[in-house]
């Protein structure tokens, strides 16, 4: 407000390669979610560049960058945002249907995407007949059914207990060590910890990036 | 994204909300039903009035007798015949706009042949009377010149007095009593059908003269006749002539303008283009409510739109998180709204059957259905559905995804 410009990013120089496991740390208003949106492909920067594979993704329309989204990227939301409506195999085949695919192969990713969280029995239950840790799954599945190569989780285990929370991580490290990249975003150490790479942020510019010597 | 992916998410959305879905309809359906029965009620005005110039001819003017001191109410054979041959003769005369003059005397007698009984209107009458009439023969022919100036007892009949005398198809050459009289029969009509007050074809029709000497010759005495059916040379002649025939008929009688006349004259045409206008008013009518429930349908279908978009804005937020590009929110939600329309446009389409077939079956109300009335309100509902949904659909296309998802 007033004269003063609020920069929610401030001189940020990152860059995250292809398998790595980054968790971003960040109190609220440090940042870390316009970081995580413009990595999403979410928002473009109002200055400056990010490049995603060979995209220099400030330059794309809305258009491409939903493209991108599709393709490329997976969100894992920490209040699950599955489409009620929909039974979990619906679902997770929303992606794929913006994609294009026909309906037998996405019908076909989908229940594969479902098995590999361990969901193959939740098929056609809805998002209100299953419990928090069921639904966080099922939005993983949603999240890699078009075989992404980032997956992009915001407080993945935030509205689910420590067990269960537990269980989401051990999913996405999973997926990590078949070669998805990862960028996680959490305020609790526990969970940062998963990471290979913390990265520590405030008022918009990194404080800190290491590696992760316990992982 | 495909169409039918497109329609599978819209019906599940609508499906969800299934009453509002209906009731938000409610305009179009109203619209829609309005717009069937509107152009059905036209077009049937329409086929009826070409029926009856079918079935009674085009620019004719009736001419009948009518008691000069109590309108309407017979006074007995004699007093109510006012109209003669005389007349006749100085009508066409006087106005060269008239190109024939059938004149008509009748009775309602009984008919015997083949030992079957049945009652019919008996009309004598000239050749004139068949072209004016718009009659055709099925069989046989009409009177010949010689059989009119003698007063053959030669008779044509209509079809329905053909059924209820005849076992054949063809009675030509049969006799049939007429009042004890026999007749042979040299004629038979085409069946022209009813009418809403009279069937048509329940007719036997001999030579004037024959009818005079033989069968009505006390109710007619003289050159007395009943009516005559004028033919007009062009319609556009045809009010002028009216007013004419007025003028020539109280010179005749010796009327004055403002007398009361002691005939009538009809005009067909005119009857006609009442039913034309009244059907033409209740058209309008019909046409001003449609066009306002069409535009209150399609309001509410944006109001519902509109709060659906709010609803459902993290849902649009999510969808644009995993791929969907503005256009696919955008056919969503128009879908979505066509959808609603359309639903209202069938349902529209089912209650204006309803009400056409109800009204035609109560009121006897002649109604079309105009197949080209379901095409255009599939048209009209639909593109309400669509430029009222537009505005609604490219509010949520428009929408920042990081906004929308994290709208609560």
């Amino acid at each position: 407000m007033g004269d003063n410009k609020l920069l929610a990013l401030d001189n940020i120089d990152l860059s995250i390669n292809k398998g790595d496991f980054v968790s971003i740390m960040g109190s609220s208003g440090s940042g870390k979610s316009t970081l995580m949106n413009i990595i999403g492909c979410l928002d473009v920067p109002s200055s400056g560049e990010y490049h995603f594979r060979d995209n220099n993704v400030s330059n794309l329309n809305s258009n491409k960058l939903a493209e991108l989204r599709n393709k490329d990227i997976g969100f894992v939301f920490q209040n699950f945002n599955l489409l009620p409506r929909l039974n979990a195999q619906e679902n997770v085949v929303l992606p794929l249907l913006y994609s294009g695919k026909n309906l037998k192969e996405r019908n076909q990713l989908a229940i594969e995407a479902l098995e590999s969280v361990g969901l193959k029995d939740r098929v056609h239950h809805r998002p209100n007949q299953l419990s928090g840790g069921q639904q966080q799954r099922v939005s993983i599945a949603r999240a890699i059914a078009g075989s992404p190569k980032l997956i992009l989780a915001d407080e993945p285990t935030g509205a689910l207990d420590s067990k269960t929370g537990l269980e989401i991580m051990k999913i996405l490290n999973d997926l990590n060590s078949k070669g998805i990249t990862i960028v996680l975003v959490t305020h609790e150490d526990d969970i940062a910890k998963y990471g290979s790479r913390i990265i520590k942020m405030k008022d918009g510019k990194i404080l800190e990036d290491k590696k992760n010597v316990n992982n | 994204m495909s169409i039918t992916d497109l329609i599978y998410l819209s019906q599940k959305s609508l499906r969800s909300n299934i009453l509002r879905s209906i009731l938000t309809s409610l305009g179009i359906i109203i619209g829609v039903s309005s717009v069937i029965t509107m152009i059905s009620i036209g077009s049937g005005a329409r086929i009826e009035v070409e029926q009856q110039i079918e079935r009674f001819g085009s620019n004719n003017l009736i001419v009948r007798s009518q008691s000069s001191s109590n309108r309407g109410v017979s006074m007995g054979a004699n007093s109510v015949n006012t109209l003669t041959l005389k007349d006749m003769e100085a009508l066409k005369e006087e106005l060269p706009a008239i190109k024939a003059i059938a004149p008509r005397v009748s009775l309602s007698t009984q008919i015997v042949a083949n030992g079957n009984n049945w009652l019919a209107t008996v009309t004598g009458t000239t050749n004139d009377y068949f072209d004016l009439g718009n009659w055709k023969f099925e069989n046989g022919r009409s009177f010949e010149e010689e059989e009119l100036n003698s007063g053959s007892r030669v008779a044509i009949i209509g079809k329905t007095v053909q059924k209820n005398l005849f076992d054949t198809d063809s009675p030509i050459d049969e006799v049939i009593r007429i009042n004890k009289v026999p007749f042979t029969v040299i004629g038979l009509l085409d069946a022209k059908g009813g009418t809403a007050w009279a069937d048509l074809d329940d007719t036997v029709i001999v030579p004037l003269k024959t009818a005079k000497q033989r069968l009505v010759a006390k109710k007619f005495p003289g050159d007395q006749i009943r009516s005559m059916t004028i033919n007009v040379r062009s319609s556009d002649l045809l009010f002028k002539t009216e007013k004419d025939v007025d003028t020539v008929m109280r010179k005749l009688h010796k009327i004055s303008a403002n007398g009361n006349p002691d005939f009538v004259i009809r005009n067909y045409a005119q009857f006609l283009n009442a039913r034309q206008e009244s059907s033409r008013v209740m058209s309008i009518l019909l046409a001003t409510v449609a066009g306002i429930s069409l535009i209150v349908g399609g309001i509410g279908i944006m109001n519902i739109m509109l709060v659906t978009v709010t609803e459902r804005t993290k849902e649009i937020g999510v969808c644009m998180s995993v791929g969907a590009k503005k256009r696919d929110i955008l056919l969503q939600f128009l879908i979505e709204s066509l959808m609603i329309s359309l639903i209202g446009g069938l349902i529209g389409i089912a209650l204006g059957l309803g009400v056409i077939f109800g009204v035609s079956e109560y009121f006897k109300w002649k109604m079309s259905l105009d197949y080209m009335s379901i095409v255009l309100s599939f048209v009209f509902s639909s593109s309400i559905g669509i430029i009222f949904g537009f505005y609604p659909a490219r509010k949520a296309a428009n929408l920042n995804p990081i906004d929308a998802l994290r709208y609560e």
